[in-house]
Formats: structure tokens, sequence, C-alpha cells
């Protein structure tokens, strides 16, 4: 069955003809071509699919594409803007909080409704926020810290 | 200390921006015009024999391109572990028997993912099921299943090479029932050394499989050009000769005519190097459908048909002095390493190889046995058979110090070698920190005041603390297919240089440490190096990323490149300044000058404009390469442990320090200490990093993570019921760097990132020995093992 | 795995919906968050024709307070929940065993709905088709044998949601509406206790939840939530307890209520620890002699990865904490 749905991409309206049983992720990933948003489990496990959807953190894979009908998504390519990098995308660079890179879309994008939400986190309230998110390369730390240098 | 530019220098990564943005490549990600999709139908039974298989239903399937099993790559062999005396085991699709729930049966490429589930669905497959055996010591009794009877024809590829002797493949050894590799090497005499040791003890470990878990799942594309005869290929892997070498063999196809392209890696771990059925499947489907195949392995599919690392049980008695000094020590490894060989024959070498550089053990006799069962493959995984070892010999060493009444710590610095040391193997160490890394981490730790050894357990309170400490080694590159490393720096007219390196970035950050030395070596800047990588045809040879090797290997090889550039580029400015000696010139920041006169100076661009239009049109390229081991001639015999191992190891001393609930079993990590000897730290953050993995992970395996089977059956294949540490896991880390400068790497660098995952699993053990008074014998320290060790179940 | 093809149907209201679960005779579903839907169906645990959303009824949505009773819409998020001051006050521990859910990037799209009605799980059920091929099918899929207990005809899967000891332990209804019409069904009776079909809506009476309403807790109330997991976010509870006391001056017990979940195929009552505590003051003591008989009260199946032994040393552990928070003798 297919269905018509109407997506605020990144800030883009996009219409889509899609068949239903297609997940958010796969819908942006293959009719969208945007890759960023990665697939590590597909059932809601690990947090590579993260995207905002009005502006929090959701497993893209564990969501039918048609339930974000008329919604708002913010995918990793969605951050960086006019060839500007998004000051978290900096700060993960910066302190070492990206290794192969494969959670880093996912982990960038729940610290970014994190600080929006509460600008002033704890060390225990980031890593309440990215408890969602598996990462094997870094053991966190330098993740951990990359987030605790956004934070006045 | 030597005062560099960027050796040394927390520089970010140089492919950070590109996977902080989503713009990364990774092999799922791609995508090519009139691309099919294939999947793999998976035998479900742990041993049976193939008795047919009709795939008349799904070749008539809308949509299906090419179905294909056994049958139609009967005679293709191929396996991590090809030598005259192991030879190639594994096959493609299986043709007379599966070995393991997951083994590959047919392939299928459809135009699209649910097209091809569909086509596995109407493939009907008769089994006739064959008794099972799942555990290696009942694999090994006389009686027990036969797993492999086949015969095994053709040359290994170190033969191709010559790097070993031709020998008879070792028929099934009549002693030992389902063996697959055989370690016997010693040194001494241990019986002696026992009789004249005041005190001997025996213990018996256990550690479970684990998986590497990788967060980009296992993926290929392939995509064959008829009419030039080639194939392209992009794979997640952390080798790309090596498997171009691989997948020639298994093609049948001159290496020359497969192009690996580059694409990132999200995570490899040593789980990304053997050449996968998946991966030879797609290649065939390209080439019999003439369109691209894409084959993506579900998370699933990677937990139970990848790699898993070895479960292993070490056997180990040691006999020492009063004052701890270690006489003796017999050691007895059996792993059991699945329906294929993988890397059997490799780890229980490595059980020995990453360990005895530790501890200088006068008498010693280590005998490992990797056993056929019909469990999943295991391979190689960061460490490969260290941390086994390691949790093991260090776990039985503190128990040591604790039936003599010594501190653990005196045991060790007691018994661990030292610079200058030469193994029994010939294998020198010319750099070793293992000592200052040792009182480092002890102190970190505050080992004094919170061992609580030599205390009675007067506060017996719900939540216990206590702390340990072991240590580990590893090797900095080795002998292996391509058995070098090369790399090319080519100037471009603005004075800036592309290198070309066949080494892949799996995460561990060699694009930038190699972007570095190349600047620090030619004077550039680290924004005016641009990496071309991972590309078979465009890159000179390259070990791969694994047994540690790219720092110290590929490395050299890239600041040999770009040695080799800066001096040509000098030559030519020489001319131009009209200067007869080249070391009176240097070079930084893109620009020449001499050193006695730092105002005469020459722009880099310069120098290659009159090195194009004086010097017969030279536009400058360097070139270097560094063996595997330049002292090494021959592969290092598996067998026997004769023969040199490696040019450097790298050295670890990690503690722990751990809280544990009694009442419950759990046990909180609270903070761990690395203190690495990893010759000089090319990039403190990169290093860091590496150590942060590498311990996360070890915690996971000490205390949480096991690949759950039954019968063969692989129960947690999933994130949710594999426990992989969180965030929330993350303990306080500390991580010091004990630079000893190896002489033999670039700017004194040698391994780092794979030996310090060793060390941790014998910290958190002893830690906890430490803390509640009993000691757990098996990995993971589960919190029902420790409830059962504590009698309160 | 990707998902096999089913129609999607938005109701527009509540009869719609019933309508047309009806129509697809039993081939028919709610998908509510779908966070735990869309795996079970990539696992091909269910193969439905069509999906029915609620996502088109917003009084589905609602928290409120009303008449000394608490509605919460079934269609409300965990994090709504989270976020709600009315829970927050009222209900304290609704709101804990929420926060404990599942992992961040799940409780924003997970429904109160969906857990209640959650299916029970098992180590040998919530795999693959493909993994499940290599066994006989189990009694809960279809098939005659259960290889937990090896025996026909049972099924002892565990049930495993978060949220129904807190809502069962605070006196909570749910209301169904199904083809004859709405009932309000107090939580505990909804669940069956049998692992194959663990809820009123799963046996196929064709209803829909659509709200629950739990009396307002006097202010003599204390609750908590105690959940046990292996690993602190993305895990199910190994063993949850929810706890309620009526406390008069702070410590005679009144009242108490202890529900477990992970411990059985529904919520269990521990009836038996219950009684040791009424009319009782709450002191050390006390509690130990009522963990020990909760630990007793419930018999675990190897269901899970531990050994039911360990799973009831743990229930006395829990449940100690359980009681000493509720009972504000500890943090
Ligand atoms: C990685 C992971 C971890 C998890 N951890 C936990 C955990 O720790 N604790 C926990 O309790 N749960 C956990 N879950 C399960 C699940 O996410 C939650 O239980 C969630 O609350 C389910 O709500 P949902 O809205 O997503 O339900 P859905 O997936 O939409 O539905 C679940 C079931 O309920 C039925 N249903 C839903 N709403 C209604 C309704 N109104 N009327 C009738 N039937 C209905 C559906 O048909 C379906 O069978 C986890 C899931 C995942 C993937
Ligand atoms: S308890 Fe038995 S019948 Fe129920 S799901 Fe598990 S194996 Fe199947
Ligand atoms: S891919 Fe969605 S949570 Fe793992
Ligand atoms: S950087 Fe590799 S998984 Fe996080």
């Amino acid at each position: 069955m297919k269905k018509k749905i109407r997506l605020i991409v990144n800030g883009e309206e996009k219409v889509l003809t899609i068949d239903v049983q297609q997940t958010l992720l796969e819908v942006l990933r293959e009719d969208l071509g945007l890759t960023g948003t990665k697939k590590g489990c597909n059932q809601g496990e690990c947090g590579a699919c993260t995207v905002l959807l009005e502006g929090k953190p959701v497993s893209s894979c564990s969501l039918l594409a048609v339930k974000a009908d008329g919604k708002a998504v913010t995918t990793i390519e969605g951050l960086a803007k006019g060839g500007q990098l998004h000051p978290i995308q900096q700060a993960f660079n910066e302190k070492g909080a990206i290794q192969c890179g494969f959670c880093s879309p996912g982990m960038i994008l729940v610290t970014k409704s994190l600080l929006e939400q509460n600008p002033n986190p704890t060390t225990a309230e980031i890593k309440e926020a990215i408890a969602g998110n598996i990462c094997r390369c870094t053991g966190y730390v330098q993740i951990i810290e990359a987030i605790r240098s956004l934070v006045p | 200390m030597t005062d560099y530019n960027f050796i040394g220098k927390r520089i970010p990564r140089v492919d950070g921006l590109a996977k902080a943005t989503g713009k990364a490549t990774y092999t799922v990600d791609v995508k090519l015009p009139g691309m099919l999709y294939g999947k793999i139908l998976r035998s479900p039974y742990p041993h049976a024999r193939l008795l047919k298989i009709d795939t008349t239903a799904a070749q008539q399937l809308p949509g299906v391109r090419a179905v294909i099993t056994g049958e139609d790559v009967r005679q293709v062999r191929y396996a991590f572990v090809d030598t005259p005396r192991y030879p190639a085991d594994e096959q493609p699709l299986a043709v007379d028997k599966v070995r393991y729930i997951g083994d590959e049966v047919a392939a299928v490429a459809a135009e699209s993912e649910a097209i091809a589930e569909k086509a596995l669905s109407l493939i009907k497959v008769e089994y006739e099921i064959l008794p099972p055996v799942f555990h290696p010591e009942e694999a090994m009794q006389e009686g027990a299943p036969v797993i492999h009877d086949e015969q095994f024809e053709g040359t290994s590829f170190w033969e191709e090479w010559g790097v070993t002797e031709q020998k008879k493949a070792v028929k099934q050894n009549s002693a030992v029932n389902n063996l697959s590799g055989h370690t016997l090497i010693s040194f001494g005499d241990i019986e002696q050394a026992f009789r004249e040791s005041d005190y001997c003890r025996e213990d018996r470990f256990e550690l479970k499989a684990t998986a590497h878990c990788q967060m980009e799942p296992h993926a290929a594309v392939a995509s064959y050009d008829p009419l030039a005869g080639k194939l392209h290929v992009w794979l997640s892997t952390m080798g790309i000769f090596l498997k171009r070498y691989f997948l020639s063999r298994a093609l049948n196809m001159p290496a020359s005519k497969i192009r690996v392209h580059h694409t990132f890696v999200g995570g490899a771990f040593g789980g990304k190097i053997d050449l996968f059925p998946y991966e030879f499947c797609a290649a065939y489907l390209s080439m019999k459908t003439g369109r691209p195949v894409k084959i993506e392995l579900d998370r699933e599919e990677v937990f139970m048909t990848t790699r898993q690392r070895h479960p292993i049980i070490v056997k180990i008695k040691t006999g020492v002095k009063k004052d701890g000094t270690i006489l003796a020590q017999d050691i007895k490894v059996i792993a059991d390493n699945g329906g294929y060989r993988g890397s059997g024959p490799v780890v229980i070498f490595l059980c020995h190889g990453f360990s005895f550089p530790v501890y200088n053990v006068p008498n010693y006799r280590y005998e490992g046995f990797s056993i056929y069962t019909n469990n999943g493959i295991r391979g190689p995984q960061r460490g490969h058979g260290a941390p086994q070892i390691r949790f093991a010999i260090d776990s039985q060493l503190d128990l040591i110090a604790r039936d003599l009444g010594l501190d653990l710590l005196e045991i060790m610095r007691k018994n661990v070698r030292k610079k200058g040391d030469v193994l029994p193997n010939g294998d020198q160490l010319n750099s070793c920190g293992l000592t200052e890394c040792l009182l480092g981490a002890a102190e970190a730790i505050n080992w004094q005041k919170k061992r609580k050894q030599f205390r009675t357990m007067e506060n017996a309170g719900r939540y216990r603390r206590g702390v340990g400490i072991s240590l580990c080694s590893m090797f900095s590159g080795a002998m292996y297919y391509p058995f070098a490393s090369a790399a090319v720096v080519k100037l471009h007219d603005d004075g800036s240089a592309t290198l070309f390196t066949g080494a892949q970035d799996i995460g561990q950050g060699s694009y930038t440490t190699l972007s570095q030395i190349l600047a620090e070596e030619l004077g550039i800047g680290i924004e005016d190096v641009h990496v071309v990588a991972g590309d078979t045809e465009l890159c000179p040879i390259d070990l791969g990323s694994f047994l540690s090797c790219t720092a110290l290997v590929t490395g050299n090889a890239v600041k040999k490149a770009a040695a080799d550039a800066k001096r040509q580029l000098l030559e030519s400015a020489a001319e131009l300044l009209g200067v007869e000696d080249l070391t009176r010139l240097k070079a930084q920041q893109k620009t020449i000058f001499l050193e006695d006169n730092p105002e005469k100076t020459l722009s880099f661009s310069q120098a290659i404009q009159a090195s194009v239009l004086k010097r017969n049109g030279n536009p400058i390229i360097g070139h270097g390469s560094y063996k595997g081991y330049p002292r090494a001639e021959r592969y290092p015999s598996l067998a026997k442990g004769k023969g040199l191992f490696t040019g450097a190891y790298g050295f670890a001393a990690q503690a722990a320090e751990v809280e544990v609930d009694t009442f419950t079993g759990k046990v909180k990590l609270l903070k761990v200490v690395t203190f690495h000897d990893c010759g000089y730290p090319l990039n403190k953050t990169i290093v860091e990093g590496q150590i942060h993995g590498c311990t996360s992970m070890g915690a996971g395996q000490a205390l949480s993570e096991e690949v759950y089977l039954e019968k063969g059956q692989l129960f947690n294949p999933s994130f949710l019921s594999y426990r992989l540490p969180i965030s929330l896991d993350t303990p306080e880390s500390i991580e010091g760097i004990v630079a000893t400068i190896e002489p033999s790497g670039p700017f004194g660098a040698k391994e780092v990132g794979e030996g310090c995952v060793a060390g941790i699993l014998g910290a958190i053990a002893n830690a906890v020995h430490d803390a509640v008074g009993v000691r757990i014998y098996s990995l993971p320290i589960t919190p029902e093992k420790v409830l059962r060790a504590l009698g309160r179940i | 795995m990707r998902l096999l093809e089913f129609d999607y149907f938005e109701a527009e209201n509540l009869e719609d919906a019933v309508a047309h679960l009806k129509k697809y005779n039993g081939s028919c579903q709610i998908i509510a968050g779908g966070t735990d839907l869309l795996t079970a169906l990539k696992q091909r645990l269910y193969t439905p024709a069509c999906l029915v959303s609620l996502d088109n009824i917003p009084s589905l949505k609602n928290i409120k307070e009303e008449n000394g009773a608490i509605f919460i819409g079934a269609m409300c998020t965990l994090e709504d929940i989270i976020n709600s001051e009315l829970v927050a006050k009222k209900l304290p521990a609704l709101k804990q065993a929420a926060w404990e859910v599942g992992s961040p990037l799940l409780r924003s799209l997970a429904t109160i709905g969906g857990n209640i009605c959650l299916n029970t799980r098992c180590r040998f059920y919530n795999q693959s088709s493909f993994w499940r091929s290599s066994r006989e099918k189990c009694f809960k899929a279809g098939g005659s044998i259960c290889h937990v207990t090896n025996k026909q005809e049972s099924c002892v899967a565990t049930f495993s949601a978060d949220m129904p000891p807190v809502l069962i332990a605070y006196g909570a209804s749910v209301r169904l509406i199904g083809p004859k019409g709405t009932r309000l069904l107090p939580l505990r009776q909804f669940y069956t206790d049998n692992g194959r079909f663990p809820n009123e809506i799963l046996t196929g009476s064709g209803e829909i939840l659509t709200e629950i309403e739990i009396p307002t807790p006097s202010s003599q109330t204390n609750s908590t939530y105690c959940k046990f997991r292996l690993r602190n976010s993305i895990d199910f509870p190994l063993l949850g307890i929810a706890v309620l006391l009526i406390l008069d001056k702070g410590k005679f017990c009144k009242d108490a209520r202890i529900i477990i979940t992970g411990a059985g195929s529904a919520p269990i009552e521990a009836v038996e620890a219950r009684e040791k505590l009424l009319q009782q003051e709450l002191e050390p003591q006390l509690i130990d002699a009522a963990a020990q008989i909760a630990a007793s009260e419930i018999h675990p199946m190897r269901s899970s990865f531990v050994s039911p032994r360990y799973k009831r040393e743990i229930a006395g552990v829990v449940l100690a904490e359980a009681l000493e928070k509720a009972g504000g003798i500890r943090e």
C-alpha cells in the first residue's frame, strides 16, 4: 500500500509517495539519499539512526515513515549551515569524540536536543542523554568531554 | 624532548569533519545505478549433510536475477589461515555439509531487498542432520563427531610467496579429534624448575566468546565490468590488499583485475579482515548478472556469521621462589574456533606471542590447541589472544601473591622484562617501559592505600571496593601478506602534498597520524596534506590495519616517502640557492631556508617549479616502503613459535578499582588506569582515544559481554541482549603515556590501541577478588557468578 | 530485515478503529508508538494484513484529573508522562517507571498503552524467523512444545513491561472499547497469566485500550518503583518491583501493595509479603522478613538469561530496597 506523505526535512518540505511499511530510516536513506543517518541494528537498540523529530531525538528505524507525516525531521545533514559547522560538530572533532564516526551523527543530534532543553547539563545528565546511543570506539570518555566543553 | 611542530600534538582528526557532517561514505552507503540486492540463505542446523537444494521457485520469482549454490562454486576454497600445514577450509557456499548455524547455503541477487528475502524463503533445502559437538574438550575426544573430513589440495598463499617451506597438509591428528591447529613451544627445563620452586599452583580459567560490535554492519558492493574484465568492490575492511589477494585467489582472477575502492569503515576491531562469503557472493553475483550487487548483513547475521573472539580455556601451572620470582610456567590453551578454522592456529600462537614478552620466565612450556566445534566461526578480535591469556596469567599471579602473602605489585616488578632483553625467539626489546608503566599505574590507582589484600574483611558492608592490576604487550606489525607497506608522497605546485597510502582508517585515526608524520618530515602544514587512501588502484601496497602495524610500519613508509620528497625538493632548492651541502637546508611551513642564514628562503613552490623546469620535468614524487618486520625473512612458525615475530612490542599496565554490590553481585567499575608504553605518542588525543576504546571493550568483556550459546545457537544476537558498555558504564579514566622512544619507529612510535584491551580483564578480576575475597575464574564476571562465589545463592 | 507489506489505516475515531479491526478478522493490529511492534514485525512474530493507527484521535493523548481520579490517554507517550506535572506530583512512581523504560530514543515514541499491552517475552521467542527455524516451533509461536519447560501446550514467557506494576499498585483500571462496547476493567484483571496470550486483547477480544483511570492517591500514599536490570539503559527489567504504602504517622503500615514484573507471565502481586507488612511498624527487620517472603512468592522460569534462583535472590534485595525507599528509610 502506498501513501503520500509530507515531511519537513532539514527545513525543506518534501512530498513523497512511499510504501506504508517503510521506516523513516529507509525513507531518509533510500528515498531522500540522506545517508548520514546510519543503520546499526534496525531495531531500536543502538541510536545510529537517531534523527530529531520535532526537535526530539528518536530512533528512526523504529518509526514508520507514515507516522512522521507532516512533521519536522532534522538529520545530521541539516546541522552545518552555509558551509559553517555547528559548534557541536566542531567540539566533537576537536575533543576526539569521533573515531570511526558511525555513531557520530546520532550522538551529535542527541547532544543538540539535550543542549536545547538543558544548556547546563551535569555529567550525569549528559550520560543519561546519550544512554540510547552506543559507541564501540571511544568508550564515551571523549564524547562526554566534547559535550561538557559546550557547557558554559 | 624534541620540539616537533605536529608530532605529539593534539591535531584534530583529518577525516573528522566528513564524519561529523554525515558526508563520509561507508560501504553501507554505497549505491550504484542498476544495483541489485543480495541475500544469503543460511543453515539453521549446526551440523548437517546437504542432500538437495531446489532453487526453481526462487529463480522464477519476478525480480530475481540470479541464484547460486555450492554447486556453482564447488572448487573455491580460501581462508584466513592458508598454509601448507593448515590448508584453506572455507567455501563461499556449503558444498556437502553445513558446520554451524548460519553457514551459507545459497545466495540470491534481486531487484530489491524485499524480493531477495522472499526468494530465500522459496529455496527448498533437504538436510540430513548429523550429530553435533559444541564443547572443545568433548570435540577433542575419540569418537566425537568429525566436523571436517574433506581432503585439501592446492598451494597455500604462503607458498606462493616463498615465506614458508613446502609441507604436506597435516592429516586429521589421530590423537586429538577435530584438531584445527596445534602449537608447542618450550624452553628451559620445566620439570626441574618445578622441583626447585618453593611454591607451585595450578589453575583453570575460562573465557566466553565475545563479539566485536562494530557499529557499521558488514557489507559489500561489487560491480563487474565485463568489457574491461575488471571487478570493482567496496568493502568494509581493515586491509584492502589482503582482501584483494583473497578475492583474486577465490575468483581465480589476476589481482590487478580487482579494484578495492575506498570507503570509510565504521569500526573493525579485527572482525573485518577475513574474506567473508557475502563478499565473495556479491562479486560472483555481479559477474554473473553483469549488474552491481550489494549485500549488507543484518545485525543478527553480523553476530552469528562473521567472527567472534575465541572462547578459551587456559590451564596454568606456575612455580615460584619464596620471593615471587617466577621459575617455571606450564600453560595449556584450548581455543574453540567453531565450524571452520578461522584464526584458530593463529590465536593459539598469539596467546604465547602476546604474552611472553611480559615476564621473564626461564623455564616455560606452552601448548595450544585450536579445535573445531559446531559453533560460529572465531577470528581476530582486538588483542587476538592477549586478553584471554593475560587474564589467566595475571589472575593466577594474584592468587600466588595472596598465597605467599606478597604484594602482587612486587611480584610483577620482580619478573617483568626490561629494555635490552632478547626474547627466546630472538626478538629484541629495544624499548620497554613495563616497569615505569607498572609503577605509574599503581600510583594512579592509589595501590598502597586502596589495596585490601592485607586487611581482614572487617568492613563487611553491602558495597565493597577493591583494586587490581595487570600487564599486557602487543606486536607492532609482523610478517603477513603483503609483507610490507609503501607510501607515495606527491607534491603539488603550491607546495602542498598528497599522501597515497593503502592503509585504512578504521577509526583509529591513521589518516591523521600519517598526515602528521608527513607534515613533520616534509615541513608543511597539516592542512597542506591531502590523503588518498584505501584504494588498491591508486595506492601502493599496505599491510592493512591489523596486528597494530599502522603506526610503525606504514608510519615508517610514510616518513621515508616524505623524506624522499624532501630530499628531491632540497636538491632542487640547493641548485637555486647555490648551496652544496644539503644539510645546511631546512624546510618548514612550505619554505626552505638556510639554517645558518634564515633570511635566505625559497618557497616549496619555487623549488618545485625549478625541479620541473630544470630537472628533466621531475614534479617531485617521494617513495617509501617498510617491511612488516625488517629483520624477519620468513613468517614465524605458528606450530613451533620459532622465528622472529615483530620489530617492537607495545606495553601497558592497567589498574582498576571496582565496587561490588554483595547483595546483587553487580560489579561497578569506578576507575580504570592505563599506563601505556607506545614508544612515542604521535597524537595524544588519538592515543587516549584508543586507550578509552580498549578499556571500555575490555571492561565489557570482563563484566558483561558474552556471546550466549546453547547447542550452537546464539541467543543474544542483538545489542539489547549482548550487553556491551553504554555511556552510563563509563568509569573515571586515567591515562599515562610512557614515552620510551622506539628506535625503529617513526619519531619513536610503536603499537597503540590494541594491547591495552588485554590488561583490563585481569585488573578487574583481581580488583573483584580484592574487594570481596573470592576469585572468579571465568569471564565475564556476571552478578550471578559473584553471588555464587559469595555463597549467597 | 524489512517489514512485509501491510495496509495502514488511520482511524479518525474509535468506532472506526474497532470496525476496522473487526473487518480484518484477527489479522489486524493497533500500532501505537510502534517501538515494540516494529521489531516484532521484523522478526515475523506477527504478520498482520493491516495496522490501525490511533494518531488522529486527540482524545487519547490527554492527561487530566477529574472527580478524584487521574485519567491518562492510551496514546500518551512515556515522555508526556515524564513531563507531566500532575504525574510528578500525584503518581511519582509512574514517572520513575516511565523514565526507566528502554532508552531516551524510544521514550518519545513509546506510549503507555503500548507498554500496558506489551506481549510476554522469551529468549526462544523474541528472535528472528531464521533464528526460530533452528528449532521446532514453540507453543507461543503456534507449535506444541515449550523449549523452556519441555512441556506441551504451556507457555511461561515473561511479562516484562515496566509501567503495569506501578499502575496496578496505584489501583488503576483500563477502559477498553470493542465490538461489544466499552468496559472498565481493573488493570490486574486485564492480565491472564497465560504466557501465550497474556492479556485480554491478545486473547483476541478485538478491543482497543483507550484510557487508564487511577484513583488519586491519598496524601498518606508513598510509592516507588525499583527496576533491576543488567545494564542501566537499553534494557528490559530483569525484575521490577512497584511498592505502594499507606503509612500512618509516617511509619505504621495501614495498607500496602507489592507488584512485581519480570517474574512470571503477568505482573505478580506479592500477597503474603503484603500481609506481613499490614498493621505493622515499618522497620528494618520487618522489611527483611517481607522481602524473604516475596522471594518465595515468585516462580521465575528460564525464559530469560539468568537463573530462576538468581531472580529469587534479587527479588528479596530489590523489594527491601523498594520498601526502604517508599518508607522513607533510604534515598
Ligand atoms: C531496545 C528496546 C528496549 C525496550 N526496553 C523496554 C523496557 O525497559 N521496559 C519496557 O516496559 N518496555 C521496553 N521496550 C518495549 C517498548 O518500547 C515499550 O514497552 C513501549 O512502551 C511500547 O509502546 P509502543 O507505543 O511503542 O507500543 P507498540 O509497539 O505500538 O505496541 C505494542 C503492542 O501493544 C499493542 N497496542 C498498543 N497500543 C494499543 C492500544 N491502545 N490498544 C490495544 N493494543 C495496543 C500493539 O498492537 C502491539 O501489540 C523496549 C523496546 C525496545 C525496542
Ligand atoms: S516459554 Fe516456551 S512456549 Fe513460551 S515463548 Fe518461551 S519457549 Fe515458547
Ligand atoms: S539502527 Fe535504529 S536504533 Fe539501531
Ligand atoms: S566512533 Fe565508532 S562507534 Fe562511535
